[in-house]
């Protein structure tokens, strides 16, 4: 009864310890895509397809991992932040957690949708790519609007 | 449902805060209970119940919208 699959509430801040610098690796990848030559190593590949060439699987090849890394800090830092527990965790933040959650997916694939209709090629490729984050952070949105929204109440009332 | 819980808890003189402390929940959850916004468990309507010393039925009570599907 008591498993809900969330971590504990102090789980929150070291999500934001990951997610910021996530956000700012991924912001210098955008500025360079391949130029910093500290991120150029060899990692393990499970499977490659080469542009005009063969598809390796089990080989060792050099990457940039500069993308790798801020992808895996944005992923577990906003995962993190989105699935602690809130200071006081009840049935109430329970219902608003399913119902962001609900339209978080909602919005992500309309959105997505959307793009598989009027988006192609190279274009579409980076809408696929910040597709991998936006699920996460349009709950994290929706959540927090819907936890200020529902704490602001109180003041009208009490 | 309908519930007097604000009522209640005029009688015991306490607040929003303090009651929601008595049944370990955030005072969002009392706030929205009150306003009718969100209808509660029967654990919680049980905690709040005994707080007040009362019958659940005595708090809550169903209302005709309660049945439309």
């Amino acid at each position: 009864m008591k498993a809900n699959y969330l971590f504990p509430n102090r789980f929150k801040k070291i999500g934001w310890f990951l997610f910021v610098p996530g956000v700012l690796l991924g912001i210098l990848y955008l500025m360079y895509p391949s130029d910093i030559s500290l991120f150029n190593m060899n990692v393990l590949v499970i499977a490659e397809e080469e542009i005009f060439s063969n598809t390796n699987f089990l080989s060792i090849s050099e990457n940039y991992v500069l993308d790798e890394i801020a992808s895996i800090l944005l992923i577990t830092g906003a995962l993190l932040i989105a699935f602690s527990k809130e200071k006081s965790e009840d049935e109430f933040i329970a219902k608003i957690r399913l119902e962001s959650l609900v339209w978080a997916t909602y919005v992500n694939y309309a959105i997505l949708i959307l793009a598989i209709m009027f988006v192609y090629e190279m274009t579409f490729l980076w809408v696929l790519v910040f597709n991998m984050f936006t699920l996460l952070i349009f709950f994290l949105i929706r959540f927090n609007w819907a936890l200020y929204t529902s704490k602001n109440q109180i003041s009208d009332e009490e | 449902m309908k519930n007097n819980i604000k009522v209640e808890r005029a009688k015991k003189n306490i607040t929003q805060a303090q009651l929601a402390e008595l049944v370990q929940v955030s005072r969002q959850t009392i706030n929205a209970i009150e306003l009718g916004k969100y209808n509660l468990s029967t654990t919680l309507a049980l905690k709040i119940a005994q707080v007040f010393n009362q019958s659940v039925h005595n708090i809550f009570e169903l209302e005709e919208s309660d049945w439309q599907p």
